[in-house]
């Protein structure tokens, strides 16, 4: 799926899909907000919860890898060396 | 005379090992409803979870399910598996590896060591019926004691 076709979905569905078919690729905090990142085909999906994994505040889409920068810091080397 | 109140039968446990400290928070809040009748240990991560099974007495009751994250360091929830089956005392113990990956070959490594498979959840659709999905992966003389002393 391209980032464009799945900006025209309706949240439920984005949420859906990502549910089922993205992949997990990092978590970090602003302030009091948990945002949670998946990969899904050839761009990037950041959940910002209002309360973390229950209610979602907004999606953010992107192609950028500049905007990854944020969760580097809590990317696991080891485990990446492992994998 | 005072009638003697028959004592509570101990809880059941489930053992929930993860590192990410609001997942096991998460959780924790999901068995909430289950609270009367379902403890839940938590560890954060495998070797710790192991630790905690090896140091059972032969009277003490296994967990009634065990959760595992996938990913976690040191020991991570795969490798815990693999260990958890090469106890005698476990080999039949139900356990759910609770993931963020909803990958085929990640569902097969559970399958293969007669584990459940869950996808963590993203929002309150998948959320509110997670407790439900893990005490249904609890064996059948457990989930009846529960929902029957929940319907009391």
């Amino acid at each position: 799926m391209r980032l464009a076709e799945f900006l025209r979905l309706k949240t439920t569905e984005q949420v859906q899909l990502l549910y089922k078919n993205a992949v997990y690729s990092g978590k970090r905090r602003e302030r009091t907000t948990i945002i949670v990142l998946y990969q899904l085909d050839g761009f990037y999906v950041e959940i910002f919860y209002l309360k973390y994994r229950w209610h979602i505040r907004h999606l953010h889409a992107f192609e950028s890898v500049d905007l990854l920068e944020p969760y580097l810091p809590f990317v696991d080397l080891e485990e990446l060396i492992n994998d | 005379m005072t009638q003697a109140t028959p004592p509570t039968p101990p809880k059941h446990i489930v053992l929930y090992a993860d590192d990410d400290v609001d997942d096991l928070m998460l959780v924790q809040e999901a068995f909430a409803d289950y609270a009367t009748n379902v403890e839940v240990v938590t560890a954060t991560s495998g070797i710790e979870a192991l630790s905690y099974l090896e140091n059972l007495s032969p009277l003490d009751s296994t967990p009634c399910l065990i959760i595992l994250d996938v990913n976690m360091p040191r020991l991570n929830g795969k490798e815990t598996l693999k260990e958890i089956r090469s106890r005698e005392r476990f080999e039949d113990t139900p356990v759910t590896l609770f993931t963020t990956s909803s990958l085929p070959l990640d569902r097969a490594f559970a399958e293969r060591y007669k584990a459940h498979f869950i996808t963590k959840p993203i929002d309150i659709t998948q959320m509110s019926v997670i407790a439900d999905l893990f005490v249904e992966h609890c064996t059948d003389e457990i989930k009846k004691n529960i929902q029957r002393r929940l319907s009391k």
